[in-house]
């Protein structure tokens, strides 16, 4: 059942948010020995959270949207009292001290946490192997990565573990594991979600979104975590819309734009041919197709890697070993312990990163680097803005190819950075984007259009996703075995 | 541009970082691989951008943040490493004389 029809079933008293929850469990203890997406089942306070749900309906209250829902929360989103390690050594032991406003909104709308789920480190890698807590496979075939870094995320869901996840999105970290593992992903329109709770990456481009097996629960999860919040000022208060009322609108003379620089000869024969069923799919649901220039956009990956890692290389200074999380033992001096704990506690795709935002923002190279990114994300903002004065949506293939081996590229990061080449130009310039499944590759694994929007226009992209969802007839039913 | 051991050691440290040998020479090499590509900026023309910081639209003035709410001392202390009484517990800011820094 989708998390919308759970919703209305708990609603109406047709099943109970325990017997849900219950299902869940049995279904985490069935397949996520194979998975990896768990990193904690948060099983007693679940059940007993179902429990209130359920007595709060036989009392006639009425409960919301997400009544019942099991959801899995990516382990950098803080919920009040539960462990959070960020996919990290270094936060080892740490405990959530409050709530973050998007699992607030969660748990106003009845839905139940029922665990932490696996990430890269800190959210810097695209396959979820850079977690230091535990490996989690791709439920289409498990030999794959399952994308990252909310990976965790994205099998959950896809192995019908939980309905819905949030994730968190810097540069493709939910619509990559989306598409790798044939799930939808959102990452709003940055202001849209507060990141209040959220530990920051990169804080201008950090976004939280849901992960669903369907476009309309995606949109439900995002009517209900989306909206203003002034514990983030960087949070907009422009009104919420419901992405749900207008979903099934269809898309009939919506001008569509594909990239003149998004080459075919950048993605594999595979991922060609899904990107050419799936703009097949936009134009047979009514789109008109036109092709747009945004010529920045081959800009975009070495743009991003300078932004940023350069905003990690401050956030993290934080960690250190003396508020929070992993100590070093037997330091002598307060210097001796910060790098200490930051050496021992770090894994290495977070040190490379650090270092590398260090080396961008450092004396002599910060105009080279970080003025020079920031500059050009700031003319591919206005490239995007004057694309979109022509067509109401661009679409792009989400990643280049579908999921790549596990181990594969873990040894050149280089060529795991190029595989955000597309996610990363709608995270640079802010914009919302879904990924919806378009169906498998040769190797029977899940491919991604990732459908793009002006700001705040999430309402059409999830449009535009539901008809490619309806016109394709997708369905995401991996049965992950060992 | 190539990054060398040396440089990678003296951005570490920058970063409150120490790296194995072996890790040194593992990222010199994946690091100057990586400015190599991220030098490929200097072929874009963003002459006519000027950095572009703009707020989304309605973000708060941070002076508007309500300030109740706010996780409570305890909270905070409950995650330190080491406390007392109501303060953070580290080692001495200089090094005890003959020890290690």
């Amino acid at each position: 059942m989708t998390a919308e029809e759970l919703a209305a079933a708990v609603r109406s008293g047709e099943r109970t948010a325990a017997e849900t929850v219950e299902q869940a469990f049995e279904r985490i203890d069935r397949v996520d020995p194979s998975v990896g997406a768990f990193l904690e089942v948060w099983r007693q306070p679940a059940a007993e959270r179902a429990a209130e749900v359920d007595r709060r309906r036989d009392s006639g209250k009425d409960l919301g949207p997400l009544a019942g829902v099991p959801t899995a929360l990516k382990d950098n989103l803080s919920l009040a009292g539960h462990e959070l390690n960020c996919g990290s050594r270094i936060l080892s032991g740490y405990r959530a001290p409050y709530t973050a406003a998007a699992v607030e909104r969660l748990l106003a709308a009845d839905a139940v946490p029922i665990g932490r789920v696996n990430m890269d480190e800190f959210a810097m890698g695209s396959s979820c192997e850079n977690s230091a807590l535990t490996a989690t496979r791709n439920p289409w075939n498990l030999n794959m990565a399952p994308g990252g870094s909310s990976g965790g995320s994205a099998a959950a869901v896809a192995a019908a573990e939980v309905p819905l996840a949030l994730g968190s999105d810097t540069g493709g970290s939910i619509r990559q594991p989306a598409a790798f593992c044939g799930v939808v992903g959102v990452k709003p329109t940055y202001g849209r979600v507060s990141r209040h709770g959220l530990v920051a990456f990169a804080s201008s481009l950090d976004q939280i979104g849901p992960i669903a097996r369907t476009v309309r629960d995606a949109a439900l999860a995002l009517s209900t975590i989306a909206g203003p919040d002034p514990r983030d000022s960087t949070c907009s208060t422009r009104p919420v819309e419901d992405y749900l009322e207008s979903i099934e609108d269809g898309i009939e003379g919506l001008k569509v734009g594909t990239i003149r620089e998004v080459r075919t000869s950048a993605l594999d024969k595979d991922a060609a041919e899904g990107h050419q069923r799936a703009l097949d799919a936009l134009e047979m649901a009514g789109a008109r197709l036109v092709e747009v220039g945004i010529p920045l956009i081959d800009a975009a990956v070495a743009t991003y890697y300078v932004l940023a890692n350069s905003e990690a290389s401050a956030n993290l200074a934080r960690f250190d070993g003396s508020r929070y999380g992993h100590r070093a033992a037997g330091a002598r001096s307060l210097r001796r312990m910060y790098t200490d704990s930051r050496s021992e506690g770090f894994g290495s795709e977070v040190k490379r990163r650090i270092i590398l935002g260090t080396f961008a923002l450092s004396s002599g190279y910060h105009d080279a680097y970080y003025g020079r990114a920031a500059r050009i994300a700031g003319a591919m903002r206005q490239q995007f803005a004057a694309a979109f004065e022509v067509v109401d949506l661009l679409v792009t293939p989400t990643c280049p190819s579908g999921a790549f081996a596990r181990g594969e590229r873990v040894d050149d990061p280089l060529a795991m950075y190029l595989s955000d080449v597309f996610t990363t130009p709608p995270s640079l310039v802010g914009i919302p984007g879904v990924s919806a499944p378009c169906g498998l590759d040769s190797r029977g694994l899940p491919l991604g259009l990732q459908i793009l929007a002006p700001p705040f226009a999430e309402a059409t992209a999830l449009r535009a996703a539901r008809a490619v969802e309806k016109t394709i007839g997708f369905v995401c039913n991996p049965e992950p075995t060992p | 541009m190539s990054l060398d051991v040396e440089e990678v050691r003296r951005i570490a440290a920058l970063a409150r970082l120490q790296l194995s040998v072996g890790e040194e020479a593992k990222f010199a090499s994946q690091l100057s691989e990586i400015v190599d590509y991220i030098d490929q900026l200097r072929a874009f023309s963003a002459d006519a951008a000027q950095a572009d910081d703009t707020k989304p639209e309605g973000a708060i003035a941070v002076n508007d943040v309500p300030l109740e709410g706010r996780p409570l001392l305890e909270d905070f202390l409950d995650n330190a490493p080491a406390s007392l009484d109501r303060f953070l517990l580290v080692p001495q800011v200089k090094a005890a004389p003959g020890g290690a820094e």
